[in-house]
């Protein structure tokens, strides 16, 4: 006898309860329970937690948790093609993009690449050092054969990046003028900060091809975008009070006040925000590469797989220092902001 | 002379219901009474003050009286619980988004406490703010900016930025700003309360030479009353949302309509802040030991005399006799009226 058949009985549920009986499919426990019966007797004899497992022996008709799991895959199947159809033609352009960056990235020269590479390094952070210091982490790469890999994770990163400031800028433009907006946007930025990474992929993996590139694009969007529309928000929200009362007084149009005065006083938050992205669509592309993305992120991926250790970590200390050069470069052209304003 | 800017019956009440409230307010419930029962702020009761054309009103009270509240009810960075606001004769609560925009660029300007540049723009390009938001082109944007930064003295800083400027410099060209608007009306918002005394001084000197010459109709807030007497036209003293009193900044000094205000004004050096004009009486053919001008103060009078209170002056105004001053009476008005004497 189940514990909470008495708390069935007394409400008088039994005769609905035992409608669906025994048409259910056994559970590992009951399984278990079978095979070695001393076990059970002893469990049962306790008061064990009312759970939809424990719920489920004494009545036949509530669900076990395993139907719970099993819903949740079977609402997604059932919205499947529904959401394919309006997903698929929204994020083709994505899947256009990577592909002919990662095009360009692979076809064009070393020769041609690298100094283009060095003129936009010069040219976003107006330092020497910067600029020399990324020449040399280029032609390591070269030198250790790493080369092309490098090129398509910076190709991905280039292209995930710039739709997450393309789309996460005027997001937190909106957030930061309606308290509304924000107090809807915030937990979903919760939740896509928290969400283990991997969890990204299990939906879009249901809804895309693995051989799409779209799929690991956005889910390194979806997971990059965040520090960018935060910081947007808090850099327009802190922008001093004074300076937008008088640009209010001077009869400023709310075009002429974002572009003239919150935008640029938000600035230096904007690009900590998108120097943030550039790291975290960085971390994303090694799990992306689960999922097709090539890159130093395949690399990794062959080191753990087949226990070469040397591979995996080469490629590991090539991420680090992709991840520097980014990093610094977009700081220097955050200073390069923030001192513009201020003395010179 | 009609008024430029005119308010009437103005309630500002803080709160989520405030247009309900101002019946409790006119009422006669007061702000203790009003807090406590319905969780409702008053900010301004029954403002009636008429702002004429070419003069510097001030409007003087200390912090928490609501001025300047009040100063940003006239471009309406503040929307009133009930009330009038009439700038030429035009209701501003009519106006909508776009003419209120017009309002702000075309017809007042403003000056702020904390000055309020842009810190991303140099100072030229601040001061030609007003006019490149209307859209005017770049030379004539250049021309005036410059033309008004010289005016107030910042030749030769227009490409500096503000954090490199100290705080009069900045304020300077926070005028500046106000004047390439070339509003008639310019509403200053304690706009030298954050500068040090000297400073202040010779930012008020600045006003008074840019006022003779250009006649704007100024409303300007202070907490200080030095600064009040020494450049209102129009005085309004306001005291927990409510205008106390109000008219000639030197009858109010010799007759103040409530101890609030008494309390006020004595501390006040009263022989310099007085004039001539204020303590005179009419002629009476009495014999006279010299002239002075009417816009003379006490000050200079006792200077003149050395002290001796037998004597009586013809007092003129532009070579006109207007009146005559007896030095008894001269003395009798340094000290302060105190209620019940």
């Amino acid at each position: 006898m189940a514990a909470y058949d008495g708390v069935f009985d007394g409400l008088g549920l039994r005769d609905w309860c035992d409608e669906g009986k025994e048409d259910a499919p056994m559970s590992m426990a009951q399984l278990l329970a079978q095979s070695g019966g001393g076990d059970a007797a002893a469990e049962t004899n306790g008061l064990p937690f009312p759970s939809l497992d424990v719920l489920h022996e004494a009545c036949g008709r509530i669900g076990q948790t395993r139907d719970l799991t099993a819903g949740i895959e079977q609402g997604f199947l059932s919205i499947r093609s529904e959401l394919k159809f309006v997903l698929d033609p929204i994020t083709q352009p994505l899947s256009w993009m990577l592909d002919g960056t990662l095009w360009v990235f692979q076809s064009a020269p070393w020769w041609v690449m690298i100094p283009v590479l060095l003129l936009i390094t010069w040219f976003v952070s107006r330092s020497k050092s910067v600029t020399t210091f990324v020449a040399l982490v280029l032609l390591f790469f070269g030198f250790i054969d790493h080369y092309e890999v490098a090129m398509q994770t910076l190709a991905i990163v280039f292209v995930c990046t710039g739709l997450s400031v393309l789309l996460g800028v005027p997001i937190g433009i909106g957030m930061s003028k309606s308290d509304t907006a924000q107090r809807t946007i915030v937990p979903i930025l919760d939740l896509l900060q928290t969400l283990p990474t991997f969890v990204y992929l299990i939906p879009l993996i249901f809804l895309f091809s693995v051989t799409e590139s779209k799929l690991y694009g956005i889910a390194i969007i979806l997971y990059a975008i965040v520090p960018v529309i935060r910081l947007t928000d808090l850099g327009i929200r802190l922008v001093d009070k004074d300076v937008i009362e008088a640009a209010n007084a001077f009869g400023l149009t709310a075009w002429q006040k974002l572009s003239r005065v919150e935008l640029p006083l938000a600035l230096p938050n904007i690009m900590a925000g998108v120097n943030q992205t550039i790291m975290m669509s960085l971390a994303m592309v090694v799990i992306a590469s689960l999922v097709s993305a090539p890159g130093l992120g395949v690399l990794v991926l062959r080191g753990i797989r087949n226990l070469e250790l040397g591979v995996g970590i080469v490629a590991g200390l090539g991420i680090v220092l992709l991840a520097v050069i980014l990093d610094r470069v977009s700081k220097a052209a955050l200073a390069r902001v923030d001192t513009a304003r201020k003395e010179h | 002379m009609t008024a430029k800017v005119s308010l009437r019956g103005l309630y500002k009440i803080f709160g989520p219901n405030d247009a309900a409230m101002v019946q409790h307010v006119k009422a006669g419930m007061d702000k203790a009474t009003l807090l406590e029962k319905h969780r409702h702020v008053l900010g301004l009761r029954d403002i009636n003050v008429d702002m004429q054309p070419g003069e510097i009103t001030v409007i003087m009270g200390l912090s928490g009286s609501g001025k300047s509240t009040l100063i940003r009810h006239l471009n309406r960075l503040i929307d009133p619980s009930a009330g009038e606001i009439l700038v030429d004769g035009q209701d501003v609560m009519k106006l909508g988004q776009a003419a209120l925009r017009d309002l702000r660029q075309k017809q007042m300007s403003m000056v702020f406490q904390k000055f309020a540049l842009l810190p991303h723009k140099t100072v030229l390009e601040n001061a030609q703010l007003p006019l490149s938001v209307q859209g005017a082109d770049k030379a004539k944007c250049d021309a005036e900016g410059r033309k008004w930064l010289a005016r107030v003295g910042l030749e030769g800083f227009e490409d500096r930025y503000p954090a490199q400027l100290s705080g009069g410099m900045q304020q300077r060209v926070g005028i500046a700003r106000a004047l390439t608007a070339n509003t008639d009306i310019m509403l200053m918002d304690e706009a030298f309360s954050a500068l040090d005394p000297l400073i202040r001084t010779d930012m008020q000197n600045l006003l008074l030479e840019l006022q003779k010459e250009l006649h704007k109709t100024i409303v300007f807030i202070t907490h200080d009353l030095d600064e009040a007497l020494k450049l209102a036209d129009h005085l309004v003293i306001l005291k927990d949302g409510a205008v106390v009193q109000q008219g000639e900044p030197q009858g109010i000094l010799l007759a103040p309509s409530d101890p609030y205000i008494e309390d006020f004004v004595s501390d006040i050096n009263r022989a310099r802040v007085l004039r001539v004009r204020s303590v005179m009486r009419p002629v009476n053919g009495a014999e006279c030991d010299g002239e002075v001008e009417a816009s003379k103060n006490l000050e200079d009078m006792i200077a003149l005399t050395g002290g001796d209170t037998n004597l009586v002056y013809k007092v003129t105004d532009r070579d006109e006799v207007v009146g005559q001053l007896d030095m008894k009476d001269l003395v009798k008005a340094l000290v302060p009226r105190v209620s019940g004497q």
